[in-house]
């Protein structure tokens, strides 16, 4: 691409970003300032919300569109290839905006003057970020020398699908919550979860405007992360999506359990981030730039991290074994700073960053915030904590990939495993349905995380964003649940619902049918592949990743069967959760009796995203999802590696995954029709007691419930210690610190008391005894003047004669 | 000439016993005036036998005058303490003291 | 007389002068008072603007100096200047009187004597940002020291008299360590030429023969150590921290706002201008103990902010762990076995770091305390067990509230976050394990944030005495708390506004100091030793 085209289409789809990302930002600050002085009746805040978030999406779009027609992508090309002119398939997607647009562009600039540089996905997988991506910057933060903080832009196939999905899938919450929050249109909102001492309840002004106007604010939040073109700034929209996590977690102020819950998500992601600060500090000391890449042609000598780490074509360049290795850094030659940073060293900054990772997308071992977190509003739960915010772990490890060690990516495949794992069993028994979802959220994270560690790159994103679909909309689903049932989240007390909200339930089928990654098995339509909605495609990508990835490393084989079986398990905890909502006999008649269907403006979001559940993963791994971000996939991925790191891992190519792929598919839908039958059993057919089940496995069940005991944990190993060490700091303030002050002005006090000692005793009582003498003498001279004449006159007498006397004895010669 | 001298320290020991002997105010008056002519003949003694001359007779002049002076002051203040006091005891006239 | 020469002296001398003919005013024209003050502080403000638009950042030098005989005899001199580093405080200064000001009317009996020792204060602090003679610093270093003492006295709470002695002797024990090294260096700098053969208190001189490496090794040492508890009272660091707390919690709303506000960046301020560029040496022989000095403090300001029931007291010990920071982000000097320094860059960040973080809790803390003050007026009582549903009854004041905590817990987007990150990421060039051990701050900083947020703010209703007193807040304290907040938010997306300012004289600092160092290391040598990147 020729240096004018790069700035032009560069700065056409900065712009668009940037509107799309500051918009909400507006809205935000409308909607706070308005909404507090305006009426708490007034929908005004929430129209605003959407219109900002749905413009973000239309323009998304549009960049999409100039993305993909300047990548020069044909998107459809798994379709063509097969079935050249079959356009009626193409036609039938016709309502997909996304999908159409990029068509639309791609079919009209198919024959422009570039077509020499038609780039095929190859070319595009060189690590030449040139070719794949536009960065620059906004403006700068701090300067120190050749130290450049900055805001940047980086722009990619990723970044694009990610607005893309952001930005629908939350004008679609938006407008779900518009129902949802309507009974916060009061001036006199009555909580019932709130208990005042008395029995009393509790009454406060309606707070509508102030969701909207946090739910506008994580949006700028997700986007700035998105968007984000450095490590650094990732890290500030990282904390700002938590902060406003934190204010949607606790929006209902009021209740304990909210601000506590808002508490813990915010500390618990802090405890990463502290893990994230540490990568940036090993990041900042040795590269001296946070800058992902710099692909803008007039800047060409200032490399980013990813073109500093690995070379062209996407190798680690070491020297030396052991703890004495080192990489070579790339591109930096003529400048004083260090030209190699230690091997162990890259290691710990892959691991500091993955440990925000960790933190935000709620995996092993910081995962027990996200069911806590639950405490939120159910559409906060569906857009931040399902589709969006949590993901961003899985989008930041994703991104940051060229700079992940082999040892890294094994952590990373590890925690995923333990995380899904974890996940997975405490969603068997959980019966608040908004946590069933919960568990659920945090098990397949650990599915996204589990693919990134195999080398399944594209399997990872490709879950992440078939995921935020399909779980953003069985959690709105849940919330149409909540509503309609008044508020009732326990699955205990529902049941048989389906008469009464049919298309919630249909809905929710959609979402639990692409979770279980079910389809019709050995159906294979010639054009789009396997009859199966979205999540099928993902998982069924995952498992086969790590299959390869197990069968490459014996040694890691439990990598690939501890998700098979999992996938087994969310089969059945899914399907466990829609029959006990949806099916069977109504178990509390008060909910069955007064739940009923929501309205459009909820419904209509539910059938939008049930859509895209089913759709956005059409073709597979070769279909236009996977053509528009698979470009932006770092170059080492596609060709694996055999025996790298110090540790000797063997990474799949796409070539070797490719052939596990059938296997790998076939054992998953297997595993996942099994769970689903058992969980046909258990709840549905009432073949078997779930109840008996439980009484067998007594200690399990408890040790389930009670998540692993992980809050118990914590509790002891950090929670007390932290406000015990915080009580002997006051106190040796108290008593040492100012006990030293205290002691040394006492004793400062007492030599001050001797000193006065000293002065009265010593120094005055010799002025006075001075002062003393002469006082008597003068008493006793006093007593001479009698007033006596005579006695006068006597004195003078004696006086003179004895003067007489005195002179002629001493001088008698004269 | 010491027959002058003589007299003269008769008079002014005489004057000096009658004051410190005396309480009567008007005796101690009488005994300051022997002092006084005890001293005026020793002037005059001076002046007619010793190297004084003139001088000696002069001064005994002053002196007379001085205590004819002294004597009307202090008979004032004698008389004046008579009023006040109903006596001319010197021993009672202390209100100098202290 | 230049115009610099008046420019400057007047920002200094204004406030006094003013406080002056406030002696003319009746004693119940209160309110005519408090606007008084308010429009002089303001006065100040723009003059202070005024010697920003005369000010050049582009130049890392002193500028406007202003150079006129005081006390001939023994060479001290009325000297004054900015640099970038100086500039900013100096706004920092002018800007949080203001505030305070505003703030003031809560002060309701004594108003007279209060407000003329405020602006006699504000002339201290003026003085000391300003001057560039040692003995004119010192001067108003305890100019400053007896307004707040009284101040902190005669207008504090119950236990008044303990806080204003405790930090009396506190201070004046700092202020006499600082003389006893000012002395060392008068009598020292005779024998340079650089002075001329005579002894100066000139800093600008002072500074040269440092950098000459004409002070010895062990001078350089002893005067650092002197300097540095001297300074580090003020800031104050681990352990001779306890002053603060029993100050701020006794002193009044608007003289806790300046308390933490500006005066612990004298401490700040006072490393930087004279013990550091008049040490290089001891600096650097020190470094490593003042690193993890400022690192014990964060960690342990947090724990102990965690620990407290007391509102107040709680602000106070973020205050101590907040300006740990500073001394860690000054401090991270490394040099390698030939002496020469590493990573100059990163320790240009680490000082940027740390003055902007003064300058980030001069407004976040002084926020944090107005915010407890407006609080405390009302319901008379710091517990922090007995607070909570501020939200419900106080909607506006809460917001306000807890996006200034918010600054302080140090979130992006807000003023805390840019010092704190920027020191940190510059500290793993100086030390990994002090630098994992600094940043694992963040969590304990969010923890006690968080906690007294959710325990004064969230909640249903209040259930602590005096719930009926909790009345909105009123215009004036709403102004108070959106100037605070702006500016938290400006600081915070934008900081490249402060440490533009500072850019080139931070980088002069530490250049002269390499070469200071260098110099001190072998006198004999010409300080040509490269500063390696």
């Amino acid at each position: 691409m020729s240096p004018e085209i790069y700035s032009e289409v560069g700065s056409l789809l900065k712009w668009l970003l940037t509107a799309a990302w500051l918009l909400p930002l507006l809205g935000f600050l409308v909607e706070i300032f308005g909404g507090y002085w305006a009426d708490r009746k007034s929908k005004v805040p929430a129209y605003l919300a959407v219109g900002c978030i749905a413009t973000g999406f239309l323009l998304s779009l549009i960049a999409l569109g100039t993305w993909v027609d300047a990548a020069d992508m044909n998107l459809w090309a798994f379709e063509s290839a097969g079935h050249s002119a079959e356009h009626g398939e193409g036609a039938e997607h016709g309502d997909d905006h996304e999908h159409a647009t990029v068509a639309e562009h791609d079919h009209a600039d198919a024959h422009d003057e570039e077509h020499h540089e038609h780039a095929s996905a190859d070319e595009h997988h060189g690590n030449d970020p040139l070719k794949t991506a536009f960065s620059g910057t906004f403006y700068r933060l701090g300067k120190f020398g050749r130290l450049d903080v900055t805001l940047d832009w980086y722009i990619d196939g990723l970044t694009v699908a990610m607005f893309a999905m952001v930005t629908l899938i939350a004008s679609c919450i938006h407008i779900f919550a518009i129902g949802y929050m309507s009974d916060e249109l009061t001036e006199h909102y009555e909580d019932h979860f709130v208990h005042l001492p008395g029995g009393r309840h509790f009454h406060r002004p309606g707070r509508f405007y102030r969701f909207f106007a946090y739910l506008s604010l994580f949006c700028f939040s997700m986007l700035g992360l998105v968007l984000a073109g450095n490590i650094f700034q990732v890290f500030i929209f990282w904390e700002l999506v938590g902060v406003c996590s934190y204010l949607l977690i606790g929006f209902y102020v009021e209740r304990h359990s909210a601000s506590t819950a808002a508490n813990k998500a915010f500390i618990m992601n802090r405890v990463g981030d502290f893990g994230f600060l540490i990568g940036l500090m090993v990041i900042w000391t040795w590269f001296g730039v946070f800058q992902f890449a710099n692909t803008d042609p007039a800047h060409a000598d200032q490399a980013g991290l990813f073109q500093m780490v690995r070379t062209h074509d996407g190798t680690l360049v070491t020297e030396g074994e052991g703890m004495e290795k080192t990489v070579s850094l790339q591109h930096i030659e003529g400048e004083a700073r260090p030209s190699s940073i230690p091997y162990w060293l890259l290691t710990v900054a892959g691991l500091g960053i993955f440990a925000g990772c960790i933190g935000k997308s709620a995996q092993f071992p910081l995962q027990t915030w996200l069911p806590d977190a639950m405490e939120g509003p159910t559409p906060v739960s569906a857009l931040v904590h399902s589709a969006t915010m949590v993901a961003a772990g899985v989008y930041l490890a994703a991104r940051f990939y060229p700079m992940f060690t082999p040892e890294v990516l094994l952590v990373i495949a590890y925690v995923g495993c333990i995380t899904l794992f974890i996940g997975a069993t405490i969603a068997l028994v959980v019966t608040d349905i908004k946590r069933v979802l919960a568990y659920s959220t945090i098990s397949q994270l650990g599915y996204m995380m589990l693919a990134l560690g195999v080398g399944g790159w594209i399997a990872g994103l490709f879950h992440l964003i078939t995921h935020a679909f399909f779980k953003s909309l069985m959690f709105l689903c849940s919330g149409s649940v909540i509503h309609g049932c008044h508020h009732e989240q326990e699955m205990t007390k529902m049941g048989g619902l389906y008469k009464k909200m049919p298309i919630t339930c249909w809905t929710m089928f959609v979402g639990v049918v692409a979770i279980c990654g079910l389809a019709i098995p050995f159906v294979t339509l010639p054009a789009i592949g396997a009859v199966a909605f979205s999540g099928f495609h993902s998982k069924d990508a995952i498992i086969a990743s790590a299959l390869t990835f197990s069968s490459l490393n014996p040694v890691h084989s439990l990598l690939f069967y501890v998700p098979l079986i999992t996938a087994g398990i969310t089969a059945f905890y899914m399907f466990r959760m829609w029959f006990m909502t949806f099916f069977g006999k109504p178990k509390d008649h008060h909910v069955y009796d007064h739940a009923h269907e929501s309205p459009t403006v909820m419904t209509a979001p539910l059938l939008i995203l049930s859509f895209f559940a089913i759709f956005v993963a059409v073709g597979g791994e070769a279909g236009p999802l996977v053509t528009l971000y698979g470009a932006a996939e770092p170059a080492h991925v596609a060709m694996g590696a055999t025996d790298a790191g110090n540790i000797g891992l063997n990474l799949p190519s796409h070539e070797q995954i490719h052939n596990f792929h059938a296997q790998a598919g076939m054992a998953a839908l297997l595993v996942a029709f099994a769970g689903t039958l058992l969980a046909y059993l258990f709840y549905a057919s009432g073949a078997v007691d779930p109840g008996t089940v439980k009484r067998q496995f007594e200690s399990v069940h408890e040790f389930l419930v009670d998540k692993w005991r992980f809050d118990v944990l914590y509790d002891w190993m950090w929670q007390r210690p932290v406000h015990v060490v915080a009580s002997w700091c006051t106190a040796f303030d108290k008593y040492v610190l100012d006990g030293l002050i205290h002691g040394s002005a006492s004793s400062v006090v007492k030599i001050a008391q001797w000193d006065r000692k000293f002065d009265e005793a010593v120094v005055d009582r010799s002025v006075n005894v001075l002062g003393e003498v002469t006082m008597s003498v003068a008493n006793w001279f006093r007593g001479l003047q009698t007033g006596q004449l005579r006695q006068y006159v006597m004195l003078i007498a004696v006086s003179v004669v004895s003067l007489f006397v005195l002179v002629f004895i001493f001088f008698p010669g004269q | 000439m010491n027959a002058y001298l003589a007299v003269a320290a008769v008079l002014f020991v005489c004057g000096v016993m009658c004051m410190a002997t005396k309480r009567n105010g008007i005796g101690v008056l009488m005994g300051v005036e022997l002092v006084l002519n005890g001293a005026n003949i020793n002037f005059v003694a001076f002046s007619k036998y010793g190297l004084l001359g003139l001088d000696g007779q002069i001064f005994s002049l002053f002196v007379i005058v001085l205590a004819a002076a002294e004597a009307a002051v202090a008979l004032a203040i004698a008389l004046n303490f008579y009023n006040n006091h109903l006596t001319i005891d010197v021993d009672q006239a202390s209100e100098l003291k202290n | 007389m230049s115009n610099d020469a008046i420019l400057l002296s007047a920002t200094i001398f204004l406030p006094a002068i003013a406080a002056l003919f406030l002696a003319g005013f009746d004693k119940k024209a209160v309110e005519a008072m408090r606007m008084y003050t308010l429009a002089v502080t303001v006065i100040v403000f723009g003059l202070t603007i005024a010697v920003l638009g005369r000010f050049d950042a582009s130049n890392g030098d002193m500028q406007m100096l202003v150079k006129a005989s005081w006390i001939p005899t023994w060479n001290i001199y009325y000297q004054l200047g900015v640099d970038g580093i100086s500039m900013t405080l100096v706004l920092l200064t002018a800007f949080v009187f203001v505030l305070a000001a505003m703030a003031s009317w809560s002060i309701k009996d004594k108003v007279k004597g209060y407000l003329m020792l405020f602006l006699i204060l504000e002339t201290g602090v003026l003085g000391v940002f300003l001057s560039l003679d040692f003995f004119l610093f010192y001067v108003f270093w305890e100019v400053m020291l007896l307004p707040m003492y009284f101040l902190i006295g005669v207008w504090g709470g119950p236990r008044r008299e303990y806080a204003a002695i405790k930090f009396f002797l506190y201070t004046l024990f700092g202020g006499v360590l600082m003389l006893i090294a000012m002395l060392m260096f008068y009598f020292n700098s005779a024998g340079s030429e650089l002075a001329g053969g005579e002894s100066v208190f000139d800093l600008l001189t002072l500074m040269k023969i440092a950098q000459a490496g004409q002070f010895n090794q062990q001078i350089q040492i002893i005067a650092f150590v002197l300097l540095f508890i001297g300074f580090a009272i003020k800031l104050p660091s681990f352990p001779v921290h306890t002053w603060l707390p029993d100050a701020h919690v006794e002193a009044p709303t608007p003289i806790s706002m300046i308390l933490a506000g500006i005066l612990l960046k004298l401490g700040g301020y006072g490393i930087i201008r004279i013990a550091m560029p008049l040490c290089p040496y001891g600096t650097q022989y020190a470094a490593y103990a003042l690193v993890a000095l400022g690192v014990f403090s964060i960690i342990y300001g947090a724990f102990a902010a965690m620990a407290q029931t007391d509102f107040k007291r709680l602000v106070a010990y973020s205050s101590v762990s907040h300006m740990g920071y500073v001394l860690v982000g000054l401090a991270v000097w490394k040099i390698n076995e030939s002496g020469a320094t590493v990573g100059i860059n990163h320790w240009q960040m680490g000082l940027s770091g740390a003055m902007f973080q003064m300058l980030a809790h001069g407004v976040s803390s002084a926020g944090m305390f107005f915010m407890v003050g407006v609080v405390y007026d009302r319901v008379h009582h710091r517990d922090l067990n007995k607070f909570g549903g501020l939200m419900q009854k106080m909607p506006h004041y809460s917001a306000l509230a807890v996006v200034i905590f918010f600054a302080g817990l140090g979130l992006p987007g807000l003023c805390g976050f840019i010092g704190e990150a920027f020191v940190v990421l510059s500290t793993w060039n100086f030390s990994p394990l002090l630098a994992i051990i600094a940043a694992s701050g963040v969590i304990l900083t969010a923890g006690y944030i968080l906690w007294t947020v959710q325990r004064v703010y969230l909640g249903p209703e209040y259930k602590g005495p005096h719930a009926e007193d909790l009345t909105p807040i009123n215009g004036r304290e709403a102004t108070i708390g959106w100037i605070i907040a702006i500016f938290a938010v400006v600081l915070g997306v934008y900081p490249y506004m402060m440490l533009g300012m500072m850019e080139t004289s931070v980088e002069k600092l530490t250049q002269d100091l390499a070469a200071g160092y260098n110099a001190s290391m072998d006198p004999a040598a010409e300080s040509v030793t490269s500063v390696s990147e």
